[in-house]
């Protein structure tokens, strides 16, 4: 992402910090061009305004909202450390919190960008339920069809992977789809998409990634050599 | 105390409301007290499949509003006198009842009753929240069709969603003879999707159609497959150890020729 604008997944869910200093208006022009760019990571996401120390007014609010309304986001809730921010998330019926004090990062500890941040999960994604995370998403468990897993970063999936899957999905095309079994109704990375060839299903461990700007699937057994 | 039990499926047409009429006799006949409420408003069912449409004179909504006691809107049945039929309204809809008045009024039926089975109306909106608020567990029906193990599936998700224990699965209308030849999902080929526990597989049969056609459950007929699975679920509703019905249809002679040279893979 930018630097103006970050995304980051949580226990909680995504994350969207907005730079404390940077004028306004090039924050939404920012924000426009990202949820413009990132189409298929955040239609329909839910997510958590982190705004900083930064004061917003009502009007400023209602404009970043609308925005991210005509690109199928929803803002469930906002966290600032101003109150004006906070007073402006009420009167738009979000709820709002002051931001968590988090604890200062240990010198020499990797730096947190998205894609370092991983999310481990065991459960079975059924259909209808959407997993997203900015980072990588293990899942141990199956992803059944009518089920989604979207990520910034690589799926590993510990099970059967038969519903949909988007690896890359904030634009990063060397990310990788790792599944038990293989067999996604549709198979994306990046702005790359794939359907499973009909019938034949492979009972071996497959890894799809981007080759020639391509979705190529093959075996773990040949990947790894 | 009873168990409010919901039978439930996502897609319509799988065999909802049979079952519920079907179990709610079974249980009733082992000497269970039941009663069953049909929470799909506006498309009245159960009391037809029970036969006992003639004996309405109040409804859920009847007694939701407060026209009718509860005890007054209950219908007995033909020959258990320890079932009782609630009847859903035919001329309303489903926002005439909510979560809170169905967790009422299952709470009101616990001291009477061993079991409080509710009909669910197909579907994942108000009608099926309705259905599911008061229930203590979920029984989820499917065929073994793609379309509705997929709605199946959906309906599990919302029912750990709802915090309602993992529900428990039957498999209704297995053709044995379309399994054996890879022409229809089998039962394991569901479960393998679901992940949920089984509490019964019933054969598709045709006794079934008159059955609901003559308002009168197929646990009583004798000859019924279907039947004899329906009374083998209450049983172990009941906590019994039931083995599941042996399927396995004679196989046809182009079938045991098969056989012979060699089994195809499903």
């Amino acid at each position: 992402m930018s630097d103006l604008i970050s995304i980051k997944g949580g226990r909680d869910g995504l994350r969207m910090r907005f730079d404390d200093s940077a004028e306004w208006g090039s924050l939404v022009e920012q924000l426009e061009r990202q949820l413009a760019q990132s189409q298929a990571f955040f239609n329909g996401a839910r997510l958590t305004l982190d705004l900083g120390d930064r004061a917003v007014s009502e009007a400023q609010l209602a404009e970043l909202l609308d925005l991210m309304r005509q690109h199928g986001v929803v803002a469930d809730a906002l966290s600032a450390n101003a109150r004006e921010s906070r007073n402006a998330a009420r009167a738009a019926g979000i709820t709002a919190r002051p931001l968590p004090r988090y604890p200062d990062p240990v010198p020499g500890a990797a730096p947190a960008s998205g894609e370092s941040e991983a999310l481990l999960l065991t459960r079975t994604v059924r259909s209808g339920q959407v997993v997203r995370h900015s980072g990588h998403i293990t899942l141990i468990g199956d992803v059944n069809p009518g089920g989604e897993v979207i990520a910034g970063g690589s799926v590993i999936v510990w099970g059967r992977l038969r519903g949909f899957v988007h690896a890359g999905a904030l634009g990063n095309s060397e990310a990788l789809v790792c599944a038990i079994e293989l067999h996604p109704t549709q198979l994306r990375i990046a702005d790359q998409i794939a359907t499973a060839p009909k019938g034949d299903r492979h009972h071996v461990p497959e890894v799809a990634r981007i080759e020639a700007g391509q979705i190529v699937v093959e075996s773990w057994e040949s990947y790894k050599r | 105390m009873a168990r409010v039990i919901t039978i439930t499926s996502g897609k319509g047409g799988v065999g909802k409301t049979t079952t519920t009429a079907n179990l709610g006799t079974a249980l009733a006949m082992r000497g269970s007290r039941v009663a069953v409420i049909d929470a799909d408003i506006g498309l009245r069912n159960l009391d037809v499949v029970m036969g006992l449409e003639n004996r309405i004179v109040y409804d859920l909504v009847d007694v939701v509003e407060g026209r009718a006691r509860l005890r007054q809107a209950l219908i007995k049945d033909k020959r258990l006198p320890e079932l009782c039929l609630l009847p859903a309204a035919q001329t309303r809809d489903k926002d005439a009842v909510s979560p809170e008045h169905m967790i009422d009024l299952t709470n009101q039926l616990r001291n009477d009753f061993d079991f409080v089975l509710i009909d669910s109306p197909a579907g994942i909106e108000g009608g099926f929240r309705n259905a599911i608020a008061g229930a203590d567990e979920v029984i989820i029906v499917t065929t073994p069709e793609v379309s509705a193990v997929r709605d199946a599936d959906r309906i599990v998700g919302l029912v750990e969603a709802a915090e309602k224990g993992p529900p428990s699965l039957i498999v209704n209308r297995i053709k044995p003879r379309l399994v054996s030849r890879g022409e229809m999902l089998s039962v394991d080929d569901v479960l393998e999707l679901l992940m949920i526990t089984l509490v019964g597989i019933v054969p598709d049969d045709e006794t079934i159609v008159t059955s609901t056609n003559r308002g009168e459950a197929a646990v009583y007929d004798q000859s019924s497959t279907a039947g004899k699975a329906f009374l083998n679920i209450a049983r172990r509703l009941n906590g019994d150890e039931v083995p599941f019905l042996a399927l396995q249809e004679q196989p046809g002679v182009i079938e045991r020729l098969m056989g012979i040279f060699g089994r195809r893979r499903p």
